[in-house]
């Protein structure tokens, strides 16, 4: 039997219709995919339409047209099953204040059918994994906002997804938390997960993903390895800009680049392409 | 096209029972709120008007029946725990869950649909104000005012009848923009509602234009049917035709204005 794509968009378009104000057509048409072990990030402006384009593939939304297939089922037409396997940690923080940090976490469990028990030790292991054992009975509310942060991405690995769907997961992250993150995300890729994330930071995107998409005003503009992207749009002649008034640079070429020149955007001070 | 996600899927019980958990766990771990805020306004009612009030009036005739003013009451208050503990619960609880926790949008992206989850919510709602009614109905059944029979026959009726209420809670919480805009469904439909669908003194008291009024709104036939079963009133026929209209109305209205408020 050959094994289907984990994660499958196709032309998903997504318009908000809002009473009393125009439709806005946040996604325009949105296809890719993303295999097992893969990590593609999803790299654009604020408003460009990533959290939309997750939303869709989470079954939240009801895409305006285009189709979702997790794991081989859409997820509009079966979402039990197709999110049966799909973790997801949405931009928003939507943990569950009501609960102390451990029983949200099973709880959480409950809705994918899991035991207490079962979800107990699996909440367990991941709370250590994600630095926050010592936190467990806590209520969330006493928790710092990175630990939050932390605590909504270690929730959705409660059901040892196959596909995982992170908005921005390491905003407000310190830089060791944000590592101890980009591990974890390391040794579940190597177990076949496969990782749509969307975030802010080059850096991050050129180091976690094999493939980024750039998507812009509701459209990807472009989607490739990083490396590639750079050699591609931007050559490898070192780029030459003013950091500060009399602090002029020059470095080599790299992801925010490419982004800064595909979103139509241009560098913060001083633009200075050779 | 409505876009009512999983608009092809069948309901799963195991998964509004999964929900209907969460709510339940969040009780039993702050049991001392919950049962303070379940019982003691239904005890505090029933003290100032069942006693207070009933060893006042004595006995009244309604429709041709004599009844002591506190078995009145104490069945009137029934009716009234069903309506405020179902709507608060619903309306303001509700509010915070989709608009301050965003429960309703973590769950709804696990095995759980958006419409299971609301189920879920309008099924505990419905519980928890059945706890509350049955605290009323044991205190009437010990004091000898009701109908033991008729008061075992209620508490799953309350169940149904709290649905209205929680369902229109819940409807609330989808048309308020704000938390404080509840205020005016509260003042403008729950507290008239409470106040003149006959509570606390009988329809028949009220001139005639008012009590047809009243039949306009889901507590009257509600403390009508809560009377004959306990008190043993006459059947007022259309009382449960009423109810069964009131639960197939805003058991599905209140989730499809919850739906299209989060998923434009
Ligand atoms: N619930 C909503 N109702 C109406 N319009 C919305 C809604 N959510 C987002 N939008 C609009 O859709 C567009 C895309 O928003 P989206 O949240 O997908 O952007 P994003 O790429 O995630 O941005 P960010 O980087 O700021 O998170 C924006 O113009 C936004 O105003
Ligand atoms: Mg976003």
């Amino acid at each position: 039997m050959q094994l289907s794509v984990p994660l499958r968009v196709t032309d998903l378009v997504k318009t908000y219709r809002t009473p009393g104000k125009p439709p806005l057509e946040a996604v325009k048409g949105v296809s890719f995919e993303v295999a097992s072990g893969e990590c593609l990030g999803l790299l654009g402006p604020n408003g460009a339409g990533k959290s939309t384009t997750m939303k869709c593939i989470t079954g939240f939304f009801q895409p305006t047209c285009g189709e979702v297939t997790i794991l081989g089922h859409d997820v509009h037409r079966d979402p039990r099953e197709a999110r049966r396997g799909l973790g997801v940690c949405a931009q928003d923080d939507n943990l569950d204040t009501d609960f102390s940090v451990l029983d949200q976490m099973v709880q959480f469990g409950v809705y994918f059918g899991i035991n207490r028990r079962e979800g107990e030790r699996r909440s367990l292991e991941l709370l250590r994994r994600f630095g926050l054992l010592d936190k467990k009975d806590e209520l969330v509310e006493e928790l710092s906002g990175g630990m939050r942060r932390r605590l909504q991405v270690a929730r959705s690995l409660i059901n040892q997804p196959k596909v995982l769907v992170l908005d921005e997961p390491t905003t407000g992250l310190d830089p060791e938390a944000r590592r101890v993150l980009w591990d974890i995300l390391a040794e579940e890729r190597r177990k076949g997960l496969a990782i749509l994330l969307s975030t802010h930071y080059m850096e991050e995107a050129e180091r976690l993903c094999d493939r980024v998409a750039i998507i812009h005003l509701g459209k990807i503009v472009t989607v490739g390895d990083p490396r590639a992207l750079i050699e591609r749009e931007m050559g490898s002649v070192p780029v030459r800009e003013e950091i500060r008034p009399g602090f002029p640079i020059e470095r080599l070429p790299n992801l925010e680049d490419v982004y800064l020149k595909l979103t139509g955007a241009r560098l913060s001070t001083g633009v200075a392409f050779s | 096209m409505h876009n009512e996600v999983g608009q092809f899927v069948s309901l799963s019980y195991r998964a509004v029972y999964a929900v209907w958990l969460r709510y339940f766990a969040v009780f039993r771990k702050n049991w001392f709120y919950g049962l303070v805020t379940t019982f003691a306004e239904p005890i505090l009612f029933l003290l100032s008007f069942g006693l207070g009030l009933g060893s006042l009036i004595g006995t009244l005739r309604v429709g041709g029946v004599s009844v002591g003013y506190r078995p009145f009451v104490l069945a009137g208050i029934v009716g009234q725990t069903v309506l405020i503990q179902g709507f608060f619960e619903a309306s303001y609880g509700g509010f915070v869950r989709m608009y301050y926790q965003r429960i309703f949008q973590a769950i709804a992206v696990t095995p759980v649909t958006l419409s299971e989850v609301l189920w879920g919510e309008t099924a505990w709602g419905a519980s928890r104000a059945t706890l509350a009614a049955s605290a009323v109905l044991i205190i009437g059944v010990a004091l000898g005012d009701f109908s033991v029979l008729g008061a075992l026959l209620l508490v799953p009726a309350c169940f149904v009848f709290s649905m209205i209420f929680a369902a229109l809670g819940l409807l609330v919480a989808a048309r308020s923009k704000t938390i404080e805009s509840i205020s005016y469904p509260q003042y403008l439909l729950v507290f008239p509602m409470f106040l003149f669908c006959g509570v606390f003194f009988p329809l028949s008291q009220l001139p005639v234009m008012v009590q047809k009024a009243a039949w306009l709104f889901p507590l009257t036939p509600v403390l009508s049917l809560v009377r004959t079963l306990v008190l043993g009133f006459p059947l007022e026929i259309q009382a449960p035709f009423l109810v069964i209209f009131w639960v197939a109305l805003l058991v599905p209205l209140s989730r499809r204005f919850m739906i299209g408020r989060l998923l434009r």
